[in-house]
This record gives structure tokens, sequence and C-alpha cells, in this order.
């Protein structure tokens, strides 16, 4: 048995990341204060922390907060839930899969970003814009993973169900569906992180409000206090969704945690 | 085997019979017309050397594969497979993963649509025969071996197939854990008065388990010899200590070429 380092325990990994951010923090203010780093271009910790008061204190970032949510978790789900349907449902004709494959490879291959131009001009500057842009990014995720684990469905458990007498849609509910669950959830990590990214660009673009609104506008005043601001919102958001997430994959596949969990060291 | 025109009308019809039955892979010719018949409540065993189309044989009675000519004959009438009608246990136990032991159990019932509290009962009871009781709520991967074996077993009986097609079922087991399953086996065959085929590997299993043996040759497959063993003891230690037991097995490892003497050099 290799002993463990001392600090190696929840408690001191997380003494020694607050020990790190408030040493990152602390230099970038005394930098700003020697005077080595220019508050203009870069904004400082007291700085960020006075916008931080002052936006919560008149409720305009808890505010720009909710509409970037609801627009990048109103995306996410729809594009993940739509894309990882259409996606299973490919599995039931190989013609018709066969047939669009390529064009979904291409539909893939352009940055969907490039594609935001012209979903502000389809569906306008409001909110609606913004979550059919988060859901054209995380629906082709989901689709193509979803796709791909549905083809990839052990086929001897296949056969198993169809000397079981078991039909096609048999066949799909209890082993299709099942086995390909796990390929739909890894998704869910990257595509809530592109729920975000299509929320947030769709207000670069164009928007009243936001959390992608007040950094862009920010930024554009030259505020870097409130761009940081506006940034460590979204790096929370983003934090917060990750843990929900894996919360979400530990709960839904207790068979692949359940029992024995080996701590196997390499 | 002709027999008379009259006499097969007199008989019952074989449960299920082969009848030329052929199948290539590619360019590769596998089963070069295989003829044998399986009676009601008969226990047969398919030995051969590896990769001779055992597995293959399998598939097309379970309708999973087409023949490429040849017929099967079930009851007498020809059927394209019997998909639905037969216990497959395929070489793997295939157990799924996501289920438990219990989901895992109901699954055929599932697929019969039979009501889910009367076709939990009707597990919990196997189960219980089985010696499996406590495991319901396991998933499969905090089994052993023989128990992942046992569900499978239990899963393939509970439907109450026709026919039984075993696919080396007990082969990945230690002995003792394979004596014990095949006892299970051969109890559950007897209740029931099912119609087995067992496919294996081993000859000693072969005699000890089965009333015939069909032996089959090398790719492209034919059947080399069939051999009934009568033997009166039906338990799998029983028969392997009859006296008639060491005559089959000697037979039939000659049979498939196999060196039961040092080769000189
Ligand atoms: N789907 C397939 N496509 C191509 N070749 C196949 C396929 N299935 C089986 N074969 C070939 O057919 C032959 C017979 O295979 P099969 O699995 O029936 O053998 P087996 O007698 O069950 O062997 P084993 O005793 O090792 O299980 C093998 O040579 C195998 O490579
Ligand atoms: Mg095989």
């Amino acid at each position: 048995m290799k002993r463990a380092a001392p600090l190696d325990t929840a408690f001191g990994r997380a003494a020694i990341q607050l020990t790190l951010v408030i040493l990152l923090l602390a230099g970038w203010e005394g930098g700003v204060r020697a005077g080595w780093i220019q508050a203009f271009l870069v904004g400082s910790p007291v700085g960020i922390w006075g916008e931080l008061v002052r936006d919560v204190s008149n409720g305009s970032l808890f505010y720009d907060t909710g509409i970037t949510l609801y627009e990048s978790i109103v995306g996410f789900v729809v594009g993940t839930f739509a894309g990882s349907l259409i996606g299973l449902g490919l599995w039931y004709s190989r013609f018709v899969a066969r047939t669009v494959e390529p064009m979904i490879v291409a539909f893939n291959s352009v940055p969907k970003i490039a594609f935001a131009p012209i979903i502000i001009l389809w569906f306008g500057t409001g909110l609606t814009s913004k979550i059919a842009l988060a859901i054209s990014l995380t629906a082709i995720v989901a689709l193509i993973a979803a796709y791909q684990a549905a083809k990839e469905a052990d086929p001897d458990l296949q056969s198993l169900l169809v000397t079981l007498g078991a039909d096609k849609d048999q066949v799909f509910r209890k082993v299709i569906v099942p086995s390909a669950l796990p390929g739909i959830i890894a998704t869910f990590r990257i595509n809530v992180g592109f729920g975000l990214v299509g929320a947030v660009v769709g207000e670069f673009i164009s928007s009243q409000h936001g959390l992608g609104h007040l950094v862009f506008t920010a930024s554009s005043l030259y505020d870097l206090n409130t761009v940081w601001l506006g940034l460590f919102t979204l790096m929370a958001i983003g934090f917060g969704l990750y843990f929900i997430i894996d919360l979400v994959e530990r709960k839904s596949l207790p068979w692949k945690l359940d029992s024995v969990r080996q701590d196997l060291r390499v | 085997m002709a027999l008379p025109a009259a006499l097969p009308t007199l008989l019952p019809p074989p449960k299920l019979a082969l009848r030329g039955i052929a199948k290539r892979f590619g360019a590769t010719p596998v089963l070069d017309g295989l003829d044998f018949e399986i009676a009601e409540g008969d226990f047969v065993s398919i030995i051969g050397p590896s990769g001779c189309g055992k597995t293959t044989i399998f598939n097309i009675i379970a309708g999973l594969l087409e023949p490429d000519a040849g017929t099967l004959l079930y009851e007498g009438a020809p059927v394209d497979g019997l998909r639905g009608r037969v216990g497959y246990m395929m070489q793997k136990d295939l157990l799924l993963p996501w289920r438990t032991v219990l989901g895992n159990v109901v699954l055929g019932l599932e697929v019969r649509g039979m009501a889910p509290r009367e076709a939990r009962d009707k597990a919990m009871d196997y189960l219980a025969t089985y010696g499996l009781a406590g495991f319901e709520n396991s998933y499969p991967r905090a089994l052993s071996g023989g128990m992942r074996q046992r569900v499978a077993l239990i899963r393939t009986l509970i439907v109450d197939p026709d026919i039984l097609l075993l696919d080396e079922p007990f082969s990945a087991l230690d002995y003792q854990t394979r004596l014990y399953l095949e006892g299970v086996l051969m109890e559950a065959v007897e209740r029931f008065h099912k119609t087995v085929v067992l496919v294996t590997h081993d000859i000693d299993e072969a005699v000890a388990l089965s009333r015939k043996v069909v032996v089959l040759s090398h790719r492209p497959t034919r059947v080399k010899a069939l051999h009934d063993i009568e033997i009166a003891e039906r338990s799998p230690i029983g028969a392997r200590s009859d006296p008639h037991f060491s005559g089959y097995f000697h037979a039939l490892c000659s049979e498939l070429d196999i060196q039961t003497k040092r080769v000189q050099p």
C-alpha cells in the first residue's frame, strides 16, 4: 500500500484550490495598485467586486443570468432530446440512415456559429433566436452520438430478443435504447456547454439582455470590470450545470456504477 | 435411411428434422447438406471440430439465418425457422447489463406480453427454485460466471419453449459448477419433458447428458456419425460412472480423430 499525500483529501484539496485563487486575485490587485498592470485593459478584482455589488443590488445581474440560463437550458433540452430521438430513429431504417448520413456530416462540418446571423434574421432579436441557435448546436451533436450508439448495440443481444419472439419495436425499446443511453448521456456534458455558447453568441449579435449582452456592451465601452463579472458568472453557470449533469449521469445509469467500484491504481 | 413408403404415415413425425441444410459464408462452404432428426422429448448433443458450423446450425434453426438450401421440418411441416418457439441459450450468457437479474429473467415473458405482476411472480418462483433468491435486484456484473449462466438458463426455461438449443452453455465454467448446472438442466428437462439440442466441445458432457450424439465432420460439414447412448443413469455424475460410459467416450474420441495415444516420434 502506498501512503497518500496528507493533503490528498477533499478538505486538503479544497484548501489548496482556495489558496491558489486567493493568491492569483491578490497578485492581480497588487499588480494594479503598484502600477505594473493597467487597470484600464484588465480591470481589477476590487473593481469587479464593486460591479458585482452594484449589479446584484439593482437586480440586473439576476435578470441577465436568468435570461441566458433560460435560453441555454431550453436550447440544450430541446436540442439534445430532439437530436437523440432522431439519431435513435435512424436505427429503424438502414436505407434512410445511409442516405442522410453524408448530409449530416456535411452539415456538421460547417462551424454552426456561422449560422448565427441567418438564425437571427429568421427568428428575430428576442429569446427565440438564441434558443434556436442553441438547439442547432446541440441537436447535431446529440443526433450523431445517438445514431452511432444505436448502431453499436450488440448484435447478439438483438438476436437474443429475436429468438424470444420480439418484433422490431421491442428490439428497439429493450436493446437499442438502453444500450445507446450511456452514449447519449455522455453528450449531455458537451451539449450543456454548447447550449451556453449558442445563447451567448446569439446575445453578442443582437440582444437587449443576457450575460452575452452584458459582456459585449461592456467590452465595447472598455468597462473591463463588468466584462469580468459577466465571464465569471458564465463560469459559475457552466460549473453548476456540469455538476447537475454529473448527478443525472450517475443516477440514470445505476448498472454502470452499482456494486463493486474498484479503486484501481495504475 | 430409406423407410418403406407406408411406414412414415404410421409414426408421428419427428419434432424437428433437418433435410439437406446447406450454408456458405462468402466463398467458404460451411454446412454441406446436413440431415438429422430430433424426436419429441429427445436429448441430442452435437459435437464437431471448432468452426465446423455448430452455432450456424442453431442460428438456422432459431430463424436468425436462412439456409442456402435444404428444409427445416417442424412436426412434419416445413418452416422458415423457429423464431419465438425455441429457447436459445447462446455461447455467451448475453445478460442485459442494464437489467437486474429479475429484469433479465422476465425478458421473454415481457416480449410475449405477460402482465408485469404475473411475470414477476413467476420469475421469483424460478429464481427461488434455482437457488438465486436474494439476487433478484443484483446487476449481472456483480454475479459470478456460474450465477450468470444460471440466470441465462432460467431465462431460457421460463418461457417454456418447445425446443431448447444450448450452445456450449457450460464451457466457460469450472468442473464443479458445470456438474452442478448439468444437474440443474437434467432435472428441468425431465420435469418439463423438454426436447433439447446441446452443442458441446466436451465429449464427456455429450455422453453423460444425451441419448443421441450427432458427430459432425470438418468443413464443409456433414453428419459423420450418429450414436445412440444407452446409459440408464441420467444424473451427470451417475452417468459418468456407468460401465458403458468409457466405451462411448472412446468411440466418440476416435470419431473426432482425437489422438488418445501418445504419438510416436
Ligand atoms: N456471419 C458470418 N460471416 C462470415 N463467416 C461466418 C459467419 N458466421 C460464421 N462464419 C464462419 O462459419 C464457420 C462456422 O462458424 P460457427 O460459429 O457456426 O462454428 P462453430 O462450430 O460454432 O465453432 P465453435 O465451436 O468455435 O463455436 C466459421 O468458419 C466462421 O468463421
Ligand atoms: Mg459456436
